[in-house]
Formats: structure tokens, sequence, C-alpha cells
């Protein structure tokens, strides 16, 4: 049944969780009365409380209440409410308790400012812990569980001054996290599996889960998870470590919520994973071991809140224990287990919080006889020691007896084992409960130092409630609604039919027997309490799984450590390190695919054709002025090879044949090595030449050259075998190009196509392209003037304004006097050049050439003038250069001429022909926005590259010695 | 043809890869544009079609393939724009450490 009022309790908290933030404000936190607040606080989660447990007679019926937003349709990922009894049993519990422990932290925190905070997180746990329970999806799920992990982090680390606090939260945030990760990676398989992420589809495919290859897996990485959680043997060691947290944080998350979200989970997932001998060895192996272990460490704690968390974790074990059995009577125990342990502990903790509030410690070994300073708050924890006890007429009774009925009925082979370790448990939380009782509020006081009095009302009768609930959910007579919602739970957990009654007693039975002999034994080892403990001391005093812990967290640190070795903080080093690992990276995974192409055959070369020839030529000139780059010492001769390696590659494009490309080749190499020059000329001369030093190959070590070679090689033969295979297996019939050549005559008017391509079919992507150019030469600018400000040499301006007497003119870049047989040349060739760029940008689209080619025409010819004329010389003779207004004009008139073409044509950057039918244009000449954007294109490039001309060429960061 | 055309991808790769490494600032500039004429000289040999004539609606006989030019197009002026960054960065680098020498920048390590 679709019903999105379920998010109300959820907002509702959340929105109560804000307002409780809000007083973080300074101006409002002068205003805060905690007591108050928290009272209108507590109001969310009652009415949480009475929202969900209005659809209790309706889940009865099995009615099964969902909700679905998609959130991303093309990953299928949704956010999902799935609510169901067993859902609405847990999320009762979490608003339900959640209401006491509000209103019982407002009492708790009296006059503290800064508590907003402390009810803020716990509103926004509550909101977590409810998501949790009624997440409809393992997604949606697994966000809330984090959520509950951070926020534990949150609350156990609410004292931050102190080191405990912080080291008990990072431990419960490291264990719980490290099993959320876990939790996430088995959800995935199970989901992956199960062929949905939504619990409909998960619960519905229980035999394709347990019949999947990867089911070990899944279900070890799912019950990972949920054992941190709930604090399973080993990962136990977090919770008493987050006993640090305030009390109510301790009462709320430790005992009643968040611990039992591994519970929730196994019980959830039992339909789709469980019933088979793995999940109940697995379970019954690790709740037994929890179950044990928490008992018998409980009995030596002297805190009070120690003492309660491991008697938690020993129920928790149980709980565990009892999800692993495939029998309808455990599930019975589990749902009574779970209410039972949920009222008492709560109720224990928070009477733990108020000794510790009203006496100021924890330690039963210095506290005593407050039952006459402290009585409701006595008889509040009495009702609910009892129920921990197991004795009768309390619901606690109920809860052990229905463990004992269900171990009677497991398997002889291990039903003995199991059946007396859960008499022993039960007897040791019996005698831990008496241990709680009497060492707090019986005998004489042991501390006379300790004065106190009784708790404010609305402090122990937030514990009252549940102690109360404890003693009528089991000796209330008639029939009873509440069996029939523990039975209904029960029921959506194991799958089939659970009868659950709450009738104490069934007669003289197998389980009463055992629930008498523990009672028993539980007695005496209350009365030997002292004995016990001090030999509990004596025995293993050294061993705990906390140092286990600390080692693994001493290895994480040491490996950090080793991994960082490798940061040796130097570029050649990581440029190593990441090459070599791209090119393992490639041969692992790609090997398979370029396995194919390794039986080489010599190419059958056609030595008939001339092209053939040519192109081999062009390619070894390539590799071979590549290779002069290496081998040449100098470093002007180094570019000079480079940039015949460039002009060898637009001979490669010439034979394509590729003309426009062979053209813009040609003069960004020019460019390039200009550019080059420029920033060589830059460099100081003392850094040049112990550049000039370390650049010939005859200074490197042997072992350094090996290492490059090694690498280079490497990454050659990788890239070589890639391509052959990309070549080998390239398609021979394009699926875009012929698109192109039929239309770009009639879309574009251009019977280039490369032309047409570039400003007209991707014109969005060449309009993004000048930007970049653009955003290059300004970035340039930028760098090198911030630079130049910062570890400018005012020495060289002080020695320019010296030489400023009009004698400047004849000298060149780098202070070199040039004659007048190459200034000459340079007055002609600039006004060349702008001829040059009209007529590319003119005739492009039907022959080679386009803006940029143009814009790239003018720049060198600028180029020309700064070597010629010098920085100061060019600036005054052009005043008309202004680089950065033209990027920003060309960059403007492209969008400016797409947004045109858009109102024109319907198409940003279409083509529109302004001048359509003039006669006396010029023949093959059009005014139209493909011109206009050709303009923009050439403007820009002039722009940019004027600017990284102009700056490299700037005379500040040179050094003139 | 394509397994000249492979091994000298491969070649350029790997020379642009070695200059890369070379401690001397314009030497590694130099390695990047030789990385960069090698992807070019790849995306001109992924062309569909082997051409005779140039890619005009005018031209006759086979032409070659478009598309890859006008990537490569594209290509180069991109990496002209990144090259002169990085020469920029790369410059502004020396300047701050008074060094040429790529070993000599070790300020990552403090």
């Amino acid at each position: 049944m679709i019903d999105a009022t379920l998010l109300l309790p959820l907002l509702i908290i959340g929105a109560a969780a804000l307002l409780a933030a809000v007083f973080g404000l300074p101006s409002l936190n002068r205003r805060l009365n905690i007591t108050r607040l928290s009272w209108f606080l507590a109001l969310a989660p009652l009415t949480a409380t009475i929202l969900l447990a209005l659809r209790v007679p309706q889940v009865n019926e099995g009615i099964v209440f969902t909700w679905q937003w998609t959130w991303l349709p093309t990953l299928n990922l949704n956010l999902g409410l799935y609510v169901d009894s067993l859902s609405l049993l847990f999320a009762l519990l979490v608003t339900f308790i959640g209401t006491l422990v509000v209103v019982y932290a407002g009492q708790y925190f009296k006059g503290d400012q800064g508590a907003w905070r402390f009810l803020a997180y716990l509103l926004l746990f509550m909101v977590s812990m409810l998501g949790l329970v009624t997440a409809g999806d393992v997604l949606t799920l697994f966000i809330f569980w984090e959520g509950t992990s951070i926020l534990s982090f949150l609350l156990v680390a609410y004292k931050t001054q102190s080191e405990a606090a912080r080291y008990g939260a990072f431990r419960a945030l490291f264990i719980t996290g490290g099993g959320g990760i876990a939790l996430l990676a088995g959800l995935l398989f199970v989901s992956n599996v199960a062929g949905g992420t939504d619990f409909g589809t998960i619960l519905s495919s229980g035999d394709v889960l347990r019949h999947s290859a990867v089911y070990p897996v899944m279900l070890g990485l799912v019950a990972f998870g949920a054992f941190t959680k709930s604090a399973q043997w080993p990962a136990h060691i977090w919770l008493p470590g987050a006993m640090s947290a305030p009390t109510p944080a301790s009462a709320y998350l430790h005992s009643a919520t968040m611990v039992k979200a591994g519970i929730y989970l196994m019980a959830r997932m039992n339909p789709a994973l469980g019933f088979t001998d793995e999940w109940f060895w697995l379970l019954t192996i690790f709740g037994g071991v929890t179950m044990l272990v928490g008992a018998y460490l409980g009995l030596k704690q002297n805190d009070l809140k120690a003492l309660l968390a491991y008697s938690t974790i020993s129920q928790l074990g149980v709980l565990m224990m009892l999800i692993g059995q495939d029998v309808p009577e455990a599930y019975k125990a589990l749902v009574i287990g779970i209410v039972a342990h949920a009222f008492y502990k709560s109720a224990l903790f928070l009477v733990a919080g108020i000794v510790d509030h009203e006496t100021g410690t924890r330690d039963i070994r210095r506290l005593g006889g407050l039952r006459k300073v402290m009585p409701y708050t006595f008889v509040v924890g009495t009702l609910a020691a009892l129920s921990m006890a197991g004795l009768p007429p309390l619901f606690g009774f109920l809860a052990k007896e229905t463990l004992l009925v269900t171990i009677t009925n497991m398997p002889p082979a291990v039903a003995g084992l199991i059946r007396w370790s859960a008499v022993l448990a039960g007897a040791l939380m019996l005698a831990q409960a008496g241990l709680f009782i009497w060492e707090t509020f019986m005998g004489r006081p042991k501390d006379p130092a300790i004065q106190a009095h009784e708790a404010p009302a609305a402090m122990w009768l937030a514990p009252a409630v549940p102690a109360v609930l404890s003693l009528v959910l089991s000796i209330l007579p008639g029939p009873k609604e509440e069996a029939t919602f523990l039975a209904s739970a029960a029921q959506a957990a194991f799958g089939a039919k659970v009868k659950v009654s709450t009738v104490l007693f069934h007669g003289l039975t197998v389980e009463f027997l055992l629930s008498l002999a523990a009672i028993s034994l539980g007695v005496v080892i209350f009365l030997a309490r002292w004995r016990i403990r001090a030999w509990q001391t004596a025995v293993l005093p050294h061993f705990s799984f906390n140092k286990l812990y600390a080692w693994v967290l001493a290895g994480i640190d040491r490996a950090s450590v080793w991994a960082t070795c490798l940061q040796q903080g130097r570029i050649r080093p990581y440029l190593h390190l990441m090459l070599a690992a791209t090119v393992l990276l490639v041969v692992g995974f790609g090997w398979n695919s370029l396995r194919f192409v390794l039986p080489i055959s010599w190419p059958g070369l056609d030595f008939g054709g001339e092209i053939v020839v040519l192109r081999l030529f062009a390619l070894l000139l390539v590799v071979g002025a590549s290779l002069m780059t290496v081998i040449l010492v100098r470093d002007f001769n180094a570019v000079l090879a480079f940039g015949a390696a460039g002009l060898s590659m637009a001979v490669l494009f010439v034979l394509e044949p590729a003309p426009d490309v062979a053209l813009v080749q040609i003069v960004v190499d020019i460019l390039a090595v200009v550019i080059l020059v420029l920033a060589l000329a830059r460099l100081p001369r003392r850094q040049r030449r112990k550049a000039q030093e370390v650049a010939a190959i005859r200074r490197y070590s042997g072992w350094s050259l090996a290492r490059d070679v090694v690498v280079a090689g490497a990454i050659g033969l990788v890239v070589t075998l890639i391509t052959l295979s990309a070549l080998l297996s390239r398609p021979r019939e394009s699926a875009v190009t012929p698109y192109y050549a039929a239309n770009a005559k009639a879309l574009t008017g251009a019977s280039d196509i490369v032309g047409a391509v570039v400003v007209d079919f991707r014109a969005l992507d060449t309009a993004v392209e000048i930007a970049v150019f653009g955003m290059a030469g300004l970035g340039i600018y930028t760098l090198l003037r911030f630079a130049a400000q910062k570890h400018g040499d005012n020495r060289v301006e002080e020695e320019e304004m010296a030489a400023g007497d009009g004698r400047q003119s004849t000298y060149g870049i780098g202070g070199l006097r040039t004659s007048a047989f190459v200034r000459a040349p340079a007055f002609v060739v600039l006004p060349l050049s702008l001829v040059l760029a009209a007529t590319q940008m003119m005739y492009g689209h039907d022959q080679p050439g386009d803006g940029f080619t143009a814009g790239v025409i003018i720049s060198l010819a600028v180029a020309l003038w700064y070597v010629v004329f010098g920085y100061e010389e060019t600036r005054r003779r052009l005043p008309w250069l202004r680089a950065s207004a033209f990027v920003a004009a060309g960059v403007l008139l492209a969008i400016g001429t797409g947004a045109v073409a858009a109102l024109l044509t319907g198409s940003f950057l279409g083509n529109y022909d302004f001048t359509a039918g003039w006669a006396f244009m010029p023949s093959g000449f059009h005014i139209s926005t493909s011109f206009l954007f050709e303009v923009a294109i050439c403007l820009t490039v002039l722009g940019s590259a004027a600017r990284m001309i102009n700056s490299l060429g700037h005379p500040e960061g040179r050094e003139r010695d | 043809m394509e397994l000249l055309t492979a091994v000298s991808v491969g070649l350029l790769f790997a020379i642009g890869v070695f200059q890369m490494l070379r401690r001397n600032v314009i030497r590694s500039v130099i390695g990047l544009m030789i990385l960069a004429n090698a992807v070019n000289l790849f995306l001109l040999s992924t062309g569909a079609y082997d051409g005779v004539a140039a890619a005009y609606t005018t031209s006759s006989g086979a032409r070659s393939d478009a598309l890859p030019q006008a990537l490569i197009l594209t290509a180069i002026v991109i990496s002209m724009g990144g090259t002169a960054f990085v020469l920029a960065m790369l410059y502004i680098i020396s300047a701050r450490y008074h060094t040429a020498d790529l070993d000599e920048v070790n300020g990552l390590k403090n």
C-alpha cells in the first residue's frame, strides 16, 4: 500500500532537529532554556510515535506500507520506505524511547547553554535511525545506516575536551564505519543477484539469493556490517568505549536503538538470506560467543555504565543467535527479547545517569545506600533490574523463558552446549542486575564525601515509563493487542506464522526448570560476587581485543608511513610512478583486447605509389627530428629540432591529404617555436647554463637513465600495441563523415568539409575551444605578471629607465642590436599578414585556412616585431594591439553571432547568409554568421597569442647581466 | 602502413615521455609537445577512408576522412594553448626556486 504520509514522522523529527540547531545562533542562544526547549522538542517524537502507532492494526493484518521516489532513473536509484510490522516495531521503539530521552536530556543538561548541540545531534540521530528501520530500499537503508554511525560519533565525542571521549568515538566510528563499507558491498551483491534494490524484490527472491554462487560472499559482507554495528564479538570493543557519551545518548543509542540496527538488518534479511546452514552456524557461533563474553566481562566492571554496556553486548549476542535459528519459537523469543531489553536497559541507563548526575560518580566501589535519599529512583531501578535479571513477573522473565524454549527445540548436537551457555549467561545477567542495584542503593554509603539527593520528577519519570511497562506488558490480563503485534513482527522476520503469547506460566516444563536453574545459579554468583570478581581480575587481566585494535591502528599508521616513503616531493619520481602504474594498469586490464595484434606480419608495403614512399619519409622525419631534441645538447637547437618535427607533421597532413590541418600545423608550429624561444630567453642566464648542463644525456647516472629509458620504452610499446589494435580494428566506413560530406554545401555554404565541421557542424566545440585558448593566454599573463611582481628584480626596471633615452629602438629582443635589413621587412610583414588573414577568413569556406590560421598569422607578424624592435618599442608603435580586449571582443562576438544565428536559423551558431543574392559581393565571399564566427575566432586567437608573446617577451622577467 | 604508423606513434610517445622525464624545464615542455604530435598522428591515422583528394565537396575522387581532420584541428589549438600555459607555470616554478632543474624543485616535500 503506497503511503507518502510515512514521511511525516521523519520530517517532523527533522524539523525539531533544525529547531534545536537554530538555538546555536548567539542571539537566540542567550534566551535558551534547555529544559523548556526539550519539553517542546519532545513533542516531535511523541507525535511520530502516535502517527506510527495508528498503523499497528493495519500492519497486524499484513499490510505493508511503501513509498518510493525515483532519484536517479538512469542508474535505477530510488529512495524508498517499507513499513511492515517488523519495521514498525523498531520504529515505535525508536520514537517512543526517543521521546523519553529528549525529556530526560533537558533535565540532564539543565542550565547548559551549549546543550542545543546535543539535542540537535540526538534528534538527527533519531531521523537516521527511524529512516534506517523504515527504509524500503537497500541504498536508502545504507545512507541512514551511515548517518547513525556518524551521529553516534558526534554524540560519543560530545565532550570534545575529553581524550577518552574522542578516542572512544573514533574507535566506534572506525569499527562501525568499516562494517558499513562491507555492508554496502554486501547489499550491492544482494540487489544485483535479486535484480532490484527495493525490499519488496529482495525479500521475495530468497531462493535465488540462497542458490547464488556468491551467497557466502554476500552473507559474509552483510553479516560483517551487522555484527560490527551490533557489537558482536570480537567487534564488541567499541561499545564500552562509546560509554564516554553523555548518558542520555548511551541510553538511547547504545542500548535501545543503534546497536539494534544490526539485529534489525539481520532479521529483515532473514527471509532473503536465512534458512541455510551457513546462516545458522555464523549467527549461532558469533551470537553465542558474544552472549558469554559480554556476560562474563560485565560482572567485573566497576563503572555502572560499563556494566550495562557489557550486559547489552551479551543481550545483543542472544538476539543475534536467535535470528540464526529457523524455528518460529526463536522469532517469538527475538521480538520479546528486543522489546524487553529496550525497556529495561534504557531505564537502567537513565537510572545510572541520575545516579551519576546527583552523586558525581558511577563507581560501585564508592556508591551505596542511596535508597533512602533517592527512593523513586531506587524503585524504578529495581523494577528494571528485576526485568534484566529475568525474574517473574516481569517482561524480562518472559524473554528469558522464550529463549530457553527455543534452545530446547534445537538440533540435539548443539542444543546441550547452547542451553547451558544460555543458563550461565542468564545467571551472570541476574548477578549483574543484583550488583547494579545492591551496590548502588543498598547497604551503607561507602564514600561519605558523596552528598546525594533525589532527582527532579521529570528525570526519574523518564526511566519509570519503560520500567513500569516491563511489568504491565507481562501481567496485563485479557486478549493482548501487543501479543498480536509482536506475533505479526516475528512473522515478518521469520517469513511464516509465529505464535506469540505473553502468558507467564505454562506449567512445569523443561524451560521452566532451566529458568529456575539459571535463577538459582545467578543467586549463587551474586552472593559470591566479590570472590568471583577478584578471580576474574587475576585471570587473564591483560588480554583484550583492545590490544588487537590498537595493533591494527598502529599497523595502518606504519603502512601509511611506508606508503608516503614514495612521496619524495620531486616531480620526476612522481612522473615515473604514474607512468609506470599506467603501463601496468593498461597491460593488466587491457591485455586480452590487445593480444590479438601480436602475430604481427610484416606489411606488404606497396612501394609502387609515390605517396607511400613520401609518407614513410615524412614519418621518418618526424621521429628523427623528435629524436634529435633528445640528442642535441643546446636547448636552442632542441627547440629548432622540435620545430622541424612539427613541420614534418605538416608534410604528413599534406599527404593525407588534409590541407586545412597542414596549414594550421605549420603556423602553430612556428608560433610554438617562437614561444619556446621567448621562454628560453626569459630564463636567467645562470639558470639557463645550469639547465644546459642537465640537458646533456651523459650527465645522467646510468641507473637514472636506465629508469627513464625503461619507462619511456614501456609506454612506447604499449602505445604501439594500442594504436595497432585500434587501427587494425577500425571501421572502414564512417558513421558521420558521409553526412557531413553530403550536407556541407547545403547547410553551411562551405565546400571545405573540414571547415564546415569546425565552424558549423561542431561550432559549439570551436566556441569552447577558442574560449579555452583565450583563457590560456590570459592565464599566462596573470601568472607571469604575478610572479614578476613577487620575485621581480627592480634592478631591471632601473636599467630600463636609464636606457629610456630614445636609443632602445635599435635593441631587439634580449637587448640584441638589430640591423635595418631586419627591421625593414618587419614593417612590410605586418600589413601583409593582415591582408593574408583577411583572405583566410573570407575564403576559408571553400579553401584551406580559417579564422584560427588568420589569428596565428597576424600574431606571428607581431612576434616578429617583438623580436626585431623589443618589448617597449613594439608596445609604443602598435598601440592598437590590445590583447585582452581582443580576446574579450572575440568571445563576445562568437556568443553574439551564435545568438543571432539561433534567432535566425533556430540553431546556435547555425549558418545564415546576410548577403545572399547581393549582386555586388565579390564572388565566393558572403557576409554570413560563419564568416562572423571566423572573425571572432581570429580575434580571440590573435589576442591570446599576442598575450602569450607579450607576457613571455616582457623584459621584467629577464635578467640582463 | 598501419604497423609503421603504430610504431611511429609508439616511438614518438617514447621520445615524448623520455623528454618529459628530463631535469631540464625546456626539454620537458618539448616532451609534452611531442606527445601532442603523437596523438595528432594517431588521430590522423584513424580516418576511415584512404583518400587521394582533399575533403572538399568540389573535389573528385576518393576523399580523405574529414572528421579526424576536424578533431586534429581542435587538438592542435588546444594543445598549443595548454602547452603555452604549462610553459608559463614551469617558468614561474623555476623563478621561485631559482633553478631550471626540476630535481631542485622539491617544495612538495615540505
